[in-house]
């Protein structure tokens, strides 16, 4: 792969991630800006890192595994690395545009 | 990477029975209160009153924050609760506590079963108290919400001391003053004390999280539970030793603004939220926060009023005592009973699930319309019920108790219907 084609499957996995929805809010991920970085190491192994709206949040691990099994489904043999940061802070100049217009903002 | 606090979360078996009883007892209450008839017109000391009292506050109420605290430790705290084979003992005392307390009030059984019931009472309490005391300890997050909810612990401690204490009295009379003088203390530092700084403890944490609002003052809350503890400290020194009526005027101005300065929090949060439309839990919520002013206006009024006949005095405290248990105690647990219990029951159900199926969003676990036919029923019967306390009206009184009725069995349709859910499995397209 090079480094254009790299781009367009992290673009791709990044619409994919858009499938996986934060049950309390009733948005997407990616959407909500909780995708801080995602990068594809062209050898079947993706990195994320990500944040919740919350430290505490209740749902991270079911996000966590909602994100792996999300990748898993499409591409059986590749392993996904997820880390979770909580800086900078989650805020909502991080939601997307479509993600504000689902929350009415 | 950071730990992550859902390996936290207790079982589900320690946490749905608290709102399964709490469910039952929320039903039991209307039915009593429906079966109290006209008692429920009469001084609040009535041992009806007294029976309906404490099966709301300690059967309804106090169960359910239970078992919404067993879940929420990991949330608040960042960590696990100590232990969950106790939980699970504390609930089986709990229960039967409840309703043995419940029986002995009813059938006035003051000098017999009541010194029982309210030692069994006691250990229940103190068994859950143990409980989040240590796993406060063990935690390493000491925010200004988990100090909430200690300094609730403590009250409930003192709470049940003095309760305790009011039920020997009944069989060995050995205080020095009147019951009522014991009664206001008890009930004062229960609903301000426990459940207030319990509320405020955990609305704190999760009120910003449902509303998803951000960057708000803390320095709020620090004046909120400074105040409200000190204050409330003062108030039962106050009440034990100087019995000065300068200073109780001085202490509730104090628990005054500590209530305010969390009020002024919840609002900011309401304000910066992102998601604009409330769902039926958080109408709830937002209904029982506004509903806080009312019992700070009633204390008020029986603060400051003193030249007015005994049959209306204790009426406003009934009333008072309602606008509190009811108005914002009650209020504040249907709401948050849509917003917690669809959760630990989606997890449980889901968490295995999730990414390789379709799964249904926590809020489809129960059914919206109930919930809302459920809220209107609330508000009729909040405002039946307190307008027939006020004009001593037993029309309005029926009219509330029956709408009342009404709102348990919604409510308790709903709880069933989220416990009871069955796995919904769809394949992903």
């Amino acid at each position: 792969m090079n480094k254009e084609e790299v781009a367009q499957f992290e673009l791709e996995t990044l619409e994919l991630l858009k499938n996986v929805m934060d049950p309390e809010i009733e948005i997407n991920i990616v959407d909500l800006g909780l995708i801080y970085e995602l990068y594809y190491d062209g050898n079947e192994k993706i990195n994320i890192v990500m944040t919740f709206s919350t430290p505490a949040c209740p749902l991270g691990e079911t996000i966590k595994t909602d994100i792996t099994e999300t990748i898993k489904q499409k591409y059986p043999n590749f392993t996904t690395i997820i880390d979770v940061v909580f800086y900078p802070e989650w805020n909502t100049t991080m939601v997307s545009e479509a993600g504000k217009k689902v929350l009415g903002m | 990477m950071s730990d992550l606090k859902t390996n936290n979360a207790p079982h589900s078996s320690v946490v749905i029975p608290h709102f399964i009883f709490g469910g039952c007892s929320f039903l039991i209450v209307a039915i009593l209160i429906i079966l109290a008839d006209t008692n429920i017109l009469e001084a609040y000391f009535n041992s009806k009153i007294i029976a309906i009292t404490h099966m709301a506050v300690l059967g309804w109420a106090t169960m359910i924050v239970f078992g919404a605290l067993y879940q929420l430790i990991p949330v608040v705290f960042e960590t696990s609760l100590y232990s969950e084979k106790l939980a699970k003992i504390t609930f089986w005392t709990s229960a039967v506590s409840v309703l043995y307390l419940t029986y002995s009030f009813w059938v006035s059984a003051f000098t017999t079963h009541l010194v029982y019931a309210s030692v069994f009472m006691f250990i229940s309490l103190f068994l859950f108290i143990i409980n989040v005391i240590l796993s406060y300890i063990k935690s390493e997050i000491k925010n200004i919400s988990s100090k909430f909810i200690i300094a609730s612990i403590f009250w409930l401690v003192i709470t049940e001391l003095v309760g305790t204490l009011i039920a020997f009295n009944f069989k060995f009379n050995f205080l020095s003053q009147i019951h009522l003088h014991y009664l206001k203390i008890h009930a004062s530092l229960g609903t301000i004390g426990w459940f207030l700084s319990l509320i405020i403890g955990v609305g704190s944490t999760l009120i910003p999280m449902f509303l998803i609002s951000h960057q708000l003052k803390k320095e709020k809350l620090v004046v909120s539970f400074v105040s409200i503890n000190v204050g409330l400290l003062c108030l039962t020194l106050n009440w034990f030793i100087f019995s000065n009526s300068m200073l109780t005027i001085i202490c509730w101005v104090v628990i005054v603004i500590g209530v305010i300065s969390f009020m002024s929090f919840i609002y900011d949060s309401y304000k910066k939220r992102i998601r604009k439309k409330l769902d039926v839990g958080m109408q709830y919520t937002m209904l029982a926060m506004a509903s806080i002013f009312m019992p700070i206006l009633v204390s008020l009024i029986l603060l400051l009023v003193f030249k007015i006949e005994y049959e209306l005095l204790f009426r406003i405290a009934t009333f008072y005592g309602f606008s509190i248990i009811f108005g914002f105690i009650t209020t504040m647990i249907l709401g948050q009973t849509y917003k917690t219990l669809p959760f630990i029951v989606w997890l449980e159900k889901y968490k295995n699930l999730v990414g390789k199926t379709k799964t249904p969003l926590p809020r489809e676990l129960y059914s919206n319309k109930i919930a809302k036919i459920q809220f209107y029923f609330y508000v009729l019967s909040i405002l039946s019920l307190g307008l027939g306390l006020i004009l001593k009206n037993f029309i309005a009184i029926k009219i509330g108790s029956f709408s009342l009725l009404a709102v348990a069995i919604l409510y308790n349709i709903n709880v069933l219907k989220i416990i009871f859910h069955k796995v919904k499995i769809k394949d992903n397209e």
